[in-house]
């Protein structure tokens, strides 16, 4: 029995008007820079300042090295928690729901107070200390988006059957989670890796009160005082950002078909 | 005699699951080390801050001055605008998601709306108010085409975008991306067996949805809605430049206190602060208890 | 023999008052060499638009070869504030070493102990009124409120604060931040309710209130922020702001689209900013060769070219160092002349009644 299509074309196509016009009307006003004619003025106005590509690139670099923390920190302890301590599930899900009402600024000024250069462990003093400082705090913030869609993988495969049969045919913990789970929840991950990308390259608090180079303080700087760059930056990020998501999904797929033709 | 010998191997087994519980916390040491370094501890400087005066003498007022009508009243709408960007962003996220996933769409179709949703779920604050603006606003986009294409002036109908419904439409953007890259794994998880199987058996499309699929996704689908809640619950960019001065919510208070250029009262903030901690703590109970209802329908 | 001594007595006391003027105008040579040693100056809320900070920061660069970290350009006074609060352990790149704050948070942070005195070379210029008598913080420039207009969309130019109840001006008023919280638009509610006659800070707080409550009531309030991109794109197409940050505007938007300034003619309120150096400061050397550049003649007349009057203006227009050409882009002096300055006392009255009320007595019902 073949289902129909039309209530998921529906679907899509409401939401494609809802989340594509507002991004049409802030392009369209970006190509207002110019009196009278549509130009491209504000986009070579972005892209001629320096500023622009080394916050960019400053912010991609700290978004994987984030990614990559928090996914070392996420799956391992939801994976326990799935199979050794259920008890202490709604305890992890209070505590992965806390970054969201903790206002950052809060946070960060706990930071400044915890590590700075008269404490027991000064990272603020050097550029590299604040950087792992920064990714830790993005870790943080990223934790309730990362920790759901990890525990919501977990949920979709039968992780005690995985584990045993594993475990039977002599995997060690290692092998069992990074060749098994991890597999497996591999979309989860992912879902989990596009949100802290996004995160990580919007993020203006954190970046800003410990003074690094990063692309939330640039885009508030430029949208102070502009009128048509901030529309033009912002529709910029969006692709971009979109752009490297495709790479991530791509290079996820791409491993997955390699692990399948085994 | 046989009192001993039957106590040795129970006492051999408790200690045995003291040890494997033993064990197992060690599994997640990091997690919690990570969380008390990085997330509690610098928020207790909130906590501690909660209680005490501007003079650094303990103090219960800043909670009690949480009671007054303005502050009880911001909380109320904040809870009313967050609920309804939840469930109404839960809603329409969880349909996306399966059209997506299961509703026989080109192939596609859901890589890009996974990817859109990355990006579309953290685009809030300034630019997400100004591109709202400048399709609903007043000389929006959108307003202006309706005008001089149909002569419908939308505004003359009372519809005003700096509003309850106008924030919570504007919330949508970013709340429904998140519904569904959070979801989707889930759906994922639903095998096209079962629908075979219960096609196979009679079942109707209601009955697959009401014996198998819902009961299966509920959990996910209200964790995700309690994320949604806090979600909005915490945001204050896109609320502040949007509404900016006309709705009374939360966390704008809470950054009036703290950052302020006038008011400035931060241990106030600080008890704004834990009052919203304090709302999250009893919707996630509220959650746990609901799941633990659902799930009974998994055995 | 008598006559060559007095020659030679009156001529070395020529050259050491020639030389008194002359070290007035430059800072003392240790303190450029400590503050070069320290190499760095840590600013914050400096945006570069604001008051030609930008070309003012570049000087300073240029002249002592000292490198400017630049903090959080969108800060508001209360963030200055707590970022030198937050740091007081830290002598990393995160504290800052200097604060322009408004008027009132001057005293505020004194009386915190987050600040250290210091009194520049020009420091008998500054008016008494604008500085704190032991030097811990003085007044930097003002401006006065103004309306920022987009003549694209509105067509007759509001030219005071009765203006803006017209009833072509639906959806169009609206202030540059948030009058719960912001100074810049308290001080707009202030100068509505001096308009209105009050003069009380407690019923010019109340007055102004209602002023704004009969705008929303007449459908003309939008209670969106206003910026530079909201004013182009047509949400906010009146904004009361500084003045200097309107003509900034005005600039950058470069005729697209093209922008009016207006001082009202009734209810003219004035806005002093005030400098300070942290008492925390990781960099307290160079934060003292800054000032002395911010108040020499050359520093108030960088933010002159901002369109921020300088708080030495009338020392230096009576001494006639202000080029013509530049008072001629300011607004109109005539407009000054009528400016009101409300002390912190003042101000503080009249801040109480209008964050507290703004909520219930202004702010758009909830549906």
């Amino acid at each position: 029995m073949k289902q129909s299509t039309f209530g998921p074309w529906l679907a899509m196509i409401i939401g494609g008007l809802y989340f594509l016009v507002p991004l049409l009307a802030t392009f369209e006003f970006s190509l207002r820079m110019k009196r009278g004619e549509y130009s491209f003025e504000a986009y070579r106005v972005v892209f001629a300042d320096p500023g622009f590509q080394a916050s960019f690139s400053y912010s991609v670099a700290l978004a994987l090295a984030t990614i990559v923390l928090g996914v070392l920190l996420v799956v391992p302890t939801a994976y326990w928690i799935h199979l050794k301590l259920p008890k202490l599930k709604p305890l992890v899900e209070f505590v992965t729901l806390l970054p969201l009402v903790i206002p950052a600024i809060v946070i960060v000024f706990g930071y400044l107070r915890m590590y700075n250069s008269s404490s027991i462990l000064p990272l603020t003093n050097s550029a590299r200390g604040t950087d792992l400082l920064l990714a830790f705090g993005y870790v943080t913030l990223a934790l309730p988006y990362m920790y759901r869609a990890v525990d919501t993988g977990l949920r979709a495969i039968d992780v005690r059957t995985l584990t045993e049969a594993a475990e039977s045919l002599g995997a060690g913990w290692p092998t069992v989670l990074f060749r098994v789970i991890f597999p497996n929840v591999r979309v989860a991950i992912l879902s989990g890796a596009f949100v802290t990308f996004a995160i990580v390259m919007g993020e203006f608090t954190f970046a800003s009160l410990l003074n690094r180079p990063a692309f939330g303080p640039y885009l508030q700087l430029i949208g102070a005082n502009r009128a048509y760059e901030p529309a033009a930056l912002a529709i910029i990020a969006f692709l971009v950002t979109w752009a490297c998501m495709g790479l991530m999904q791509v290079i996820g797929q791409g491993a997955r078909m390699v692990s399948r033709k085994r | 005699m046989a009192a001993t010998a039957d106590a040795l191997p129970q006492r051999q087994a408790a200690m045995r699951r003291v040890g494997t519980t033993a064990f197992a916390l060690v599994g997640v040491a990091p997690f919690f080390l990570f969380a008390l370094f990085f997330l509690i501890l610098p928020t207790m400087f909130l906590i501690v801050g909660a209680f005490k005066n501007p003079a650094g003498d303990w103090t219960l007022g800043n909670l009690a001055n949480l009671f007054q009508p303005t502050i009880i009243s911001a909380y109320w709408i904040s809870i009313q605008v967050s609920a309804a960007s939840a469930i109404l962003g839960g809603l329409i996220g969880f349909f996306l998601a399966y059209a997506a996933v299961s509703g026989g769409l080109p192939a596609w179709i859901r890589p890009t709306l996974l990817t859109f949703s990355g990006v579309a779920s953290n685009f809030a604050g300034i630019p997400l108010a100004f591109a709202f603006l400048a399709t609903l606003g007043r000389m929006g986009l959108v307003t202006v085409f309706l005008n001089e294409a149909f002569g419908f002036n939308l505004y003359r109908t009372g519809f005003n975008l700096l509003s309850f419904w106008g924030l919570t439409l504007t919330y949508l953007y970013f709340q429904i991306p998140l519904m569904v890259l959070i979801l989707t794994p889930a759906i994922d998880g639903l095998k096209r067996e079962w629908r075979e199987a219960s096609q196979i058996l009679g079942a109707t499309s209601v009955q697959y949805w009401r014996y198998i699929a819902l009961p299966v996704l509920w959990p996910s689908m209200l964790g995700t809605t309690l994320l949604l809640f806090a979600n909005a619950f915490g945001a204050v960019a896109t609320a502040y430049a949007l509404t900016g001065s006309s709705m009374n919510i939360v966390t704008i208070l809470l950054y009036a206190q703290v950052r302020g250029d006038v008011l400035h009262d931060p241990h106030l903030g600080y008890a704004l602060a834990v009052g919203m901690i304090l709302i999250t703590g009893v919707s996630n109970g509220t959650y746990i208890w609901l799941r633990s209802r659902g799930e009974r329908w998994l055995r | 023999m008598k006559a060559a001594w007095t020659t030679v007595s009156s001529v070395s006391v020529v050259a050491l008052v020639a030389s008194m003027t002359a070290a007035l105008a430059e800072p003392p040579a240790d303190l450029i060499e400590a503050a070069k040693k320290e190499g760095q100056l840590t600013t914050i809320a400096l945006p570069h638009d604001w008051c030609g900070y930008g070309a003012l920061i570049d000087s300073f660069k240029a002249k002592y070869g000292i490198a400017v970290n630049e903090l959080n350009p969108d800060a508001g006074s209360g963030d200055e504030v707590e970022a030198i609060r937050a740091n007081k352990g830290n002598t990393g790149p995160q504290a800052p070493d200097v604060i322009d704050v408004g008027l009132s948070f001057g005293p505020l942070a004194k009386a915190e102990g987050l600040l250290q005195p210091y009194k520049v070379s020009t420091w008998a210029t500054i008016p008494d009124a604008a500085k704190d008598a032991d030097g811990y913080w003085y007044g930097d420039y003002y401006g006065v409120l103004a309306f920022e207009v987009n003549t694209d969309i509105v067509k007759t130019v509001p030219k005071d604060w009765s203006d803006l109840l017209a009833d072509d001006l639906a959806n169009s008023v609206a202030l540059a931040g948030d009058p719960r919280a912001s100074n810049q638009a308290i001080q707009a509610v202030y100068a509505a309710g001096l308009a209105a006659g009050a003069t009380d800070p407690a019923d010019i707080g109340a007055k102004g209130l209602a002023f704004f409550a009969d705008l929303n009531k007449a459908g003309n309030f939008v209670p969106v922020i206003g910026k530079a991109a909201s004013i182009a794109q047509g949400s906010t197409p009146i904004v009361v702001r500084w003045d200097y940050n309107a003509l900034a505007d005005r600039d950058t938007l470069a005729g697209n689209p093209p922008v009016e300034v207006v001082v009202p003619e009734t209810g003219v309120v004035a806005g002093v900013y005030v400098q300070a150096i942290s008492a925390f400061a990781p960099h307290p050397n160079a934060a003292k060769l800054w000032m002395e550049h911010l108040y020499s003649d050359e520093g108030q007349l960088g933010w002159l070219k901002g369109y921020c009057h300088p708080i030495r203006f009338l020392d230096l227009v009576k001494n006639g160092k202000v080029p013509q050409e530049m008072l001629d882009k300011l607004p109109p002096a005539a407009a000054y002349d009528k400016a009101v300055f409300p002390s912190v006392e003042q101000q503080k009255a009249a801040a109480a009644v209008i964050t507290k009320q703004w909520d219930t007595v202004v702010g758009a019902n909830v549906q």
